[in-house]
């Protein structure tokens, strides 16, 4: 990317920060401006010819075109500072009102986003407690008010459809929040091909996908669309999108470390994407380098919280107590009162084995920011641990709630329902864990131990066979289970072929359970079909296992070596 | 003409006229007649006293009293000063001052009219007995206006029978019915006609009632008191009332007649004719400048409630309320709209209000009854209904607020039974009958239901809930075709009325459930879904959504959307039930599939899971199982319908 692009994707980010600001998109403005201020900065010499030509020229404007809405944007701009301050002090039903007549879509979408905020905010008020009584039961109520006066408002635009890109972007957020994901895709998506550097709508977008093959889908659609294969600055926006929708799909498409070191390039100093980067280290269970960007974001920016809430994650799949007791105090002396904060306690508490306060702590992470995603998955892993079944189900499902694309909750739930015997719910369960890890052999194991259970042995075996598949390192166990699979549908000789393969792993792993267990089943195999010898080698081999299995294979022993002194 | 004509008004024998020798302006006030003579020019100052200077003097004796030639200058008789003393008294209210001279002139003349004033003071006294039996004498009976006085009196005195002895039957002036009134005021047989309707409404027979109260306002178009009993009661049906506007003879109100008509027709029922409506509306506020006159935003302000448009509606009463705070006539609809959109503390403040400044009024007892209706307190609820429909038995709102009280407790009977006496009591409405029909469709009973249910049909053929209920009944009766059509109708005046299409979610849904019925699956697909777009959760929707996927193969769609259901009821037998059977086929279809594509796949990229499945055998093996499963969802769905009736019920009060 040359020097003159960067400069214009400088202005688009300068410009699109104050605009997310003003319109109290906070989340959006937030990583525009961190985005800036991670590119690389400019040298004296070039700042001083920026800013004499800033002086000959205004910078270049990426919002689309203003037209008649100008004047009416004028003549509402004093309400519509009030208005925003009244939004800051979280004033949001006296914003509402305050722009209630107001048609400018500035002015409208700043009306409706209060409404939509004050809603959410009732709704949160209403609930109550976390997984009380009425958690999950209560709705923004003002949804229907908000879509009605969207339609209203595109009525009398006469253009007969939105164009405004941030009311599409608040009309799919409400069409998000009535679960109508197509709506609310197409909304983000026609949004963004409008003005692409707004993270929020991005976000929401990812947020929205319940599967790889939708985002491969409108991955698909902005590639093709000519707005962002003309646009080098939309083409990048596009890239962060690719970067994060990989990460979160764990998905390692080969471009993608190309795409990720092009943006670093661009972008050397923006925490967002060394965190992308660490992710991706993590799904990949590279926890070491992972450490190590986190340590390096923590370095160059000390009072971060964002996100830190993954690191503690990471150093607990690591066991790294110390570096987690740390960290747990160094984000309470930042501050107490930070969801963020509060997961990383409740990590340092889970691996401490205090499960009760570990809980509590996840609660308060949620009572602080109900879209916590990761705290309601993180909560039912503590409830399995307190065998408490039905409230980790609970909070499972408000994990998948909100983010879908979670597969340890969809896991979660599969293995809370195994526990409760109802095999037919947990297939399910890591059915869609499994679409979303495909790669991972754990989930085709569960569903292939939930198909068994069910009675569907070929199913099963298919399972198992997938989570040979996947996995490089062999694990005999599996073998053992395809044997008796194949026994259980009467296919003795495949299931001899697995008990071999189980038994031929004994050097790599050792003897254990399943390996004698298989040993006996080859002796008794070999013993009816009168291969005496093989049969006596098998059972004389056995020195492991039950007493009754030793003693079975004794007297295995006995009979082939009987048969054997009679043949010869 | 003799003062016996009921073709005049009392204009004709106000001692201001009979006294009057000038034909073309307005008469001075009788203080100023003896200072000044007659004949001035007007005296803008003391109107009040004038009256419109038409007839001529019909009481042959009074003109013998007064002159013979109407031009000169006549000095008055001790009679007439008298009779404008008692005259003045009376505007002035001192009935001591009116009484005592009135019967001095009385005694002096035995007038047939001297009668009629003297009563009139007594009236206005509320002495209606001695101004009864001051008119029962033979001497009077041939008077027109002492007959009306004397009905009068004997309605208030509650003599019905009597009442009706005095002003008779039937119409005894029927005959010289084409004359014009030449006085300006009310022709006396117009209000003879009133009188009788009102006997008859008070006696409770409302046929005859509305006859005569038809006859008039056909008799003469100034009687506004029997067209504001005939629209206010509802006695007529839509049509009729429409009817009676285009025969009614608006020359009586002279060169007014457009205006009347005008009016008149901004307070006609506003179930069709919106087009007239409107343009009446539009013309008085263009030509007589009355935009902001309180009776023409109470006739939009029905038009808004009738069209569901509650807030609208609401915004507009309290403009009218600002304006004019104990504005009795906006209250109906005022109330009625805050319980519709929650506004339980503004009725509260309603209510108290009203209780101050008028405790004996039935509105009041009204405004806490619904107050007491939203905050779910059926029982308050219903002594103050029932205490409102006592203070004013003919108050229809109380009746069918009493009745709601025990439909919302499910006491079908009595609600009936409530519901009955107010169909009974305004013909003219179609709530009633369409709330004893939805009563009946709860009850089971068909055949009653849709009776009633056609009955209010015939009133009204354009509301949207009755629609909707008709559709239910022949859903009930498993006539499909019937119910789409009555459902789709529903939905076409719904859209006509552009009413708030939360309203209105409850069609969508049992269009959704008659579409799943007739197998068509995508229509009723697309109906759930608009379902879901405008009304907020409803599991019976979700597990209807599940249904409908699960007949189409998605099973993964069907599983998730079923879930949801559970997450907002999690005991509902029939989403549990679909649900487990989602989950069977998951196993016995889906997981095939996924492992078949996932073991065939090198890399699986792809999520086979959220495919439709193309393999339907399995609804067909297990067939006797879905059906079992389907009827017993039907009768859930039908049961989502009766609920959102339930709250449709209540919103149309």
């Amino acid at each position: 990317m040359d020097f003159d692009q960067q400069l214009q994707l400088r202005f688009a980010l300068t410009e699109s920060a104050k605009t997310l600001q003003l319109l109290s998109l906070h989340h959006g403005a937030k990583w525009s401006s961190e985005a800036l201020n991670g590119l690389v900065p400019l040298t004296n010499d070039q700042k001083f010819a920026v800013y004499q030509q800033s002086l000959q020229r205004s910078p270049p404007s990426f919002l689309p075109a203003k037209g008649q809405n100008d004047f009416l944007e004028f003549t509402e701009n004093e309400r519509l500072l009030m208005a925003t301050s009244y939004f800051n002090f979280k004033e949001f039903d006296r914003c509402a009102h305050v722009l209630k007549d107001c048609s400018s879509s500035k002015c409208v979408f700043l009306k409706l986003y209060a409404m939509y905020l004050s809603g959410e905010k009732t709704k949160c008020d209403e609930t109550g407690g976390v997984l009380g009584q009425q958690d999950g039961k209560i709705q923004n109520t003002k949804l229907t008010q908000i879509s009605k006066e969207l339609e209203q408002y595109t009525k009398t635009s006469g253009k007969g459809r939105l164009d405004d890109p941030f009311l599409l972007y608040l009309n799919g957020l409400v069409a998000a929040k009535l679960k109508d994901n197509t709506l609310a895709q197409e909304c983000f998506y026609q949004s963004l091909t409008i003005y692409p550097f707004n993270w929020s709508c991005w976000s929401e977008l990812i947020a929205n996908l319940a599967s790889f093959s939708e985002a491969l889908a409108i991955l698909n659609r902005f590639t093709k669309n000519a707005r962002f294969i003309d646009n080098k600055l939309f083409h990048v926006m596009l890239l962060f999108f690719k970067v994060t929708i990989s990460q979160e799909f764990f998905q390692q498409f080969n471009e993608l470390y190309d795409d990720l070191t092009y943006l670093l390039e661009i972008f050397p100093k923006f925490s967002y994407l060394k965190i992308q980067k660490a992710l991706i280290s993590y799904n990949a269970l590279d926890y070491v380098s992972a450490e190590d960007i986190f340590d390096d974001v923590l370095a160059s920016d000390p009072l971060r919280l964002d996100d830190m809430d993954t690191y503690s994650n990471i150093l607990y799949v690591m066991e790294n107590k110390s570096k987690l007791a740390f960290l747990a105090q160094f984000a309470a002396q930042i501050d107490n009162f930070r969801p963020e904060t509060c997961c990383i306690l409740a990590n340092y508490y889970s691996l401490k084995f205090d499960h009760q306060k570990a809980i509590m702590y996840y609660k308060r992470a949620l009572a602080l920011n109900r879209n916590c995603l990761s705290a309601w998955t993180l909560m039912g892993h503590e409830f399995v641990e307190l065998k408490n079944s039905h409230a980790a189900i609970e909070s499972y499902r408000r994990a998948v709630d909100t983010n879908n694309k979670d597969f340890r909750a969809w896991y979660g739930l599969g293995q809370a329902y195994e526990v409760l015997d109802m095999h037919l719910y947990s297939l399910y369960y890591y059915q869609r864990a499994c679409a979303l890890k495909p790669l991972d052999k754990r989930m085709w194991q569960a569903v292939g131990n939930c198909s068994e259970k069910l009675g569907e042995y070929e199913d099963s075996i298919k399972a198992y066979k997938k989570a040979l598949s996947v996995s490089s390192d062999i694990d005999h166990a599996i073998f053992y289970k395809l044997a008796n699979l194949h026994q259980s549908i009467k296919d003795t000789k495949n299931a001899a072929v697995y008990m071999k393969m189980c038994l031929d792993e004994e050097p790599n792993d050792g003897i254990t359970a399943e390996t004698s267990k298989a040993r006996l089943w080859l002796a008794k195999y070999e013993l009816e079909r009168q291969n005496w010898q093989a049969a006596y080698d098998y059972s004389s081999q056995m020195t492991h296992g039950t007493s009754n299995e030793i003693e079975e294979a004794r007297a295995i022993a006995r009979e082939a070596r009987v048969n054997l002194n009679r043949g010869s | 003409m003799t003062n016996n004509s009921p073709n005049t008004s009392t204009l004709t024998i106000s001692p201001l006229v009979t006294n009057k020798r000038s034909r073309d302006y307005f008469q001075t006030p009788p203080n100023l007649l003896g200072q000044h003579g007659i004949g001035q020019q007007p005296q803008p100052h003391s109107r009040v006293f004038s009256s419109p200077n038409v007839g001529k003097s019909v009481n042959s004796k009074l003109s013998t009293l007064a002159s013979k030639d109407d031009d000169d200058e006549v000095p008055l008789t001790q009679a007439d000063k008298l009779r404008l003393w008692r005259h003045d008294a009376l505007m002035q209210h001192h009935y001591n001052t009116a009484i005592y001279i009135g019967d001095k002139v009385l005694s002096l003349t035995n007038d047939p009219n001297d009668a009629f004033w003297l009563a009139q003071v007594h009236y206005a006294n509320g002495n209606y007995q001695i101004a009864r039996d001051l008119l029962a004498g033979p001497n009077f009976e041939e008077s027109v206006s002492c007959r009306y006085l004397a009905g009068l009196c004997l309605i208030k005195l509650e003599k019905y029978d009597e009442a009706l002895d005095v002003v008779g039957e039937v119409n005894p002036f029927k005959t010289d019915h084409s004359v014009k009134n030449a006085d300006g005021g009310i022709k006396l047989e117009a209000s003879m006609c009133y009188l009788r309707g009102l006997t008859y409404s008070k006696q409770n027979n409302f046929d005859r009632a509305k006859e005569c109260y038809k006859e008039a306002v056909l008799v003469d178009v100034k009687c506004f008191e029997a067209f504001n009993e005939l629209i206010n009661n509802h006695l007529m049906s839509p049509d009729e009332e429409w009817e009676l506007l285009s025969v009614l003879n608006f020359d009586d109100a002279d060169n007014n007649n457009e205006l009347v008509k005008l009016l008149y027709t901004t307070r006609l029922n506003k179930y069709k004719n919106v087009q007239s409506f409107e343009e009446a509306e539009q013309r008085l506020k263009d030509e007589y400048n009355l935009d902001e006159n309180l009776d023409i935003l109470l006739s939009r302000a029905d038009l808004l409630f009738i069209q569901c448009r509650f807030q609208q509606c609401l915004d507009l009463c309290e403009k009218i309320i600002q304006r004019d705070e104990l504005n009795l006539s906006v209250l109906p609809n005022y109330l009625s709209c805050l319980h519709e959109l929650g506004g339980k503390n503004r009725l509260f403040l309603m209510a108290h209000k009203l209780a101050e400044n008028y405790p004996n009024h039935h509105i009041t007892w009204l405004a806490i009854g619904i107050y007491y209706f939203s905050i779910k307190k059926t029982n308050e609820a219903r002594v103050f209904f029932s205490r409102a429909s006592m203070i004013n038995p003919n108050f229809g709102p109380a009746w069918i607020g009493f009745s709601h009280t025990f439909a919302a407790e499910g006491e079908h009977e009595q609600a009936i039974s409530a519901y009955a006496t107010a169909s009974r009591l305004f013909p003219g409405i179609h709530l009633p009958n369409l709330f004893l029909g939805m009563q009946y469709l709860q009850m089971n009973n068909l055949t009653l239901s849709h009776e009633y249910l056609m009955s209010s049909y015939s009133i009204c053929p354009t509301d949207p809930l009755l629609l909707n209920e008709l559709g239910v009944l022949f859903y009930r009766r498993t006539q499909l075709a019937k119910a789409e059509m009555y459902f789709q109708k529903a939905l076409t005046a719904a859209t006509a009325l552009d009413s708030n299409a939360k309203a209105w979610s409850s069609i969508h849904c049992n269009l959704g459930h008659v579409y799943r019925r007739l197998n068509m699956l995508d229509k009723s697909l697309s109906h759930f879904n608009k379902v879901l777009r405008i009304s907020r959760k409803d599991v019976n929707i979700y597990s209807a959504i599940g249904l409908l996927h699960l007949k189409m193969g998605k099973i993964s769609k069907a599983i998730e959307t079923l879930h949801i259901a559970l997450s907002i009821q999690p005991n509902d037998p029939i989403a549990l039930d679909l649900l487990n059977k989602g989950l069977e086929s998951n196993l016995h279809i889906s997981n095939k599939k996924f492992l078949d594509e996932a073991v065939s796949q090198k890399a699986v990229l792809q999520t086979p899971i959220n495919k439709p499945t193309r393999h339907l055998k399995f609804i067909g093996e297990d067939n006797k199982r879905d059906l079992d499963l389907i009827a017993e969802d039907l009768k859930r769905g039908e049961d989502s319908s009766d609920d959102d009736d339930e709250v449709m019920e209540i919103e149309s009060e």
